[in-house]
């Protein structure tokens, strides 16, 4: 009897190390492949820009700066690679972009020009998909990082070789408003 | 404190789910015992494995081709991407903002702005529209009734009112069964002749009153459904205003769902049937002045 009760415990602790190992593994692998949501949909972005900068250049010649900064973002966008970097190249691209945008606003030709519309709706699509692949990625790390911190996960994580990670964190001057206080 | 507001609402809502759902087994039991008393063990234990039986069988096959079904009853047309790359587009934000499989879409010629989901898992979902619905929202309120569907998706809720129905079925077979060999004298060979008087009574009223009880509690899940949907769409989208938005419109639009199918009437987000002609206590959808304050207090949260 008492055989089959030690046995039993044995068996149940066993399950139990299983399902803590298996949830960490699941975590990091969700972490894993909301990033790679975040690279498809900037990879989609850096695509759509050299069409959109022609056609933009079609209409506006002398806005050469502007372009500029489009294209050197995009460059640093498409090299790089870790969480901090990709999250800043991100965070630069966004901001030529958002220049780039606001200097068709001055062209009425081209801000009518079909060509123009279907690229302005691509565009401002996939930077809602951007957005929210980083705010399913920042979620995925808050779940993983707080198993890896809580008991009784935080045993298992050395074991299953599971750290925390990285937020997905971008410098956007614009979303750094003074926060409204209310009584 | 800014984004804990919707996950608040979220366990609140599943708490109370849990509770109604246990609520709706604790009747199932009720009734079986009502069955018990009143008819006594040869019938009983006949009567109640073939009552839930022939209601799961019912619902099993609806639940399961969902997605066919709901196309034939509401008369809905799938759609790929080229019909609408624009509504595509946003449905596409969603589904990544849900971390879900991409749903299948379709829309119904309908002149009341109104949308459902449905399906037996995220796998098979679908969502559709009317084609009022896509003329008169703009893209942030789109994005509210996208979320709003995608999360009943996400909290399968084609699970849910699955198991409320079944549950509800089960107990009204059963209650009308039985009443009917009260009528014939069925039961009355092998009662039990020393039962409690008393008891007898109030199993009489169990099952004449548990119908209507486990209608209602259907109900009650179905409206926790609902609100729980809209706090899971602003986990989504992080955009209380949108959705609210969508519902003011929605609230504004007097037109109603051509066909008022009682039948379907849960899977809409709006309730295709009149406020007056159901009462608020069977109503499948919380009245949507309270959903529009509710997400107007997650709003002033957020900002």
């Amino acid at each position: 009897m008492e055989i089959i009760i030690a046995l039993a415990v044995v068996a149940l602790l066993v399950l139990f190390f299983i399902a803590q190992y298996n949830r960490l593994i699941r975590l990091n692998i969700a972490v894993d492949e909301s990033f790679a949501q975040i690279e498809v949909q900037l990879k989609r972005r850096s695509d759509l820009i050299p069409n959109l900068v022609e056609t933009v250049k079609g209409y506006a010649q002398h806005e050469q700066s502007t372009f500029d900064a489009v294209v050197t973002a995009r460059a640093k966008a498409t090299t790089a690679s870790g969480v901090a970097d990709v999250a800043a190249a991100d965070g630069m691209l966004t901001q030529a972009l958002r220049g780039l945008l606001a200097v068709a606003e001055a062209y009425p030709d081209l801000k009518a020009s079909s060509n123009f519309l279907s690229l302005q709706e691509e565009l401002s699509t996939t930077e809602n998909k951007v957005a929210f692949a980083r705010q399913f990625y920042n979620d995925n790390v808050r779940n993983l990082n707080t198993a890896v911190k809580s008991i009784p996960t935080n045993f298992f994580a050395g074991f299953a070789k599971v750290t925390e990670r990285e937020f997905y964190e971008v410098e956007d001057p614009q979303e750094r408003n003074v926060p409204k206080v209310a009584f | 404190m800014a984004t804990n507001d919707f996950r608040a609402q979220q366990s609140a809502n599943k708490g109370k789910t849990y509770f109604l759902l246990a609520s709706m087994g604790l009747l199932t039991g009720l009734v079986a015992y009502a069955a018990l008393t009143y008819f006594g063990a040869g019938t009983s234990t006949f009567m109640v494995p073939l009552a839930v039986g022939i209601s799961l069988i019912g619902v099993w096959g609806s639940y399961y081709g969902s997605d066919k079904l709901v196309l034939k009853m509401t008369g809905a047309k799938l759609i790929q991407r080229e019909d609408n790359p624009e509504l595509f587009n946003v449905i596409e934000e969603v589904v990544i903002a849900s971390g879900l499989p991409m749903p299948q879409v379709a829309i119904v010629v309908d002149s009341a702005p109104n949308a459902f989901a449905t399906g037996r898992d995220p796998e098979h979902a679908l969502i559709a529209f009317t084609t009022r619905i896509l003329e008169v929202m703009d893209r942030d309120e789109l994005q509210g009734v996208i979320a709003h569907e995608l999360s009943h998706v996400a909290n399968r809720d084609t699970l849910v009112s699955a198991v409320a129905a079944t549950t509800a079925g089960a107990i009204a077979i059963l209650s009308d069964f039985l009443m009917r060999m009260m009528w014939f004298g069925g039961g009355r060979r092998d009662r039990d002749s020393n039962a409690n008087p008393v008891l007898l009574i109030v199993s009489l009223f169990v099952l004449i009153l548990a119908p209507i009880a486990a209608t209602l509690l259907r109900s009650a899940i179905s409206r926790r459904r609902e609100s729980l949907a809209d706090a899971t769409a602003v986990s989504f989208t992080r955009n209380p205003a949108g959705l609210r938005k969508a519902l003011e419109v929605l609230a504004a639009d007097s037109t109603v769902v051509h066909q008022k199918s009682n039948a379907v009437a849960h899977i809409w987000i709006e309730s295709p049937l009149d406020g007056k002609a159901v009462s608020k206590m069977f109503s499948t959808h919380p009245p949507i002045q309270e959903r529009i304050a509710t997400l107007r207090a997650m709003e002033s949260l957020s900002n």
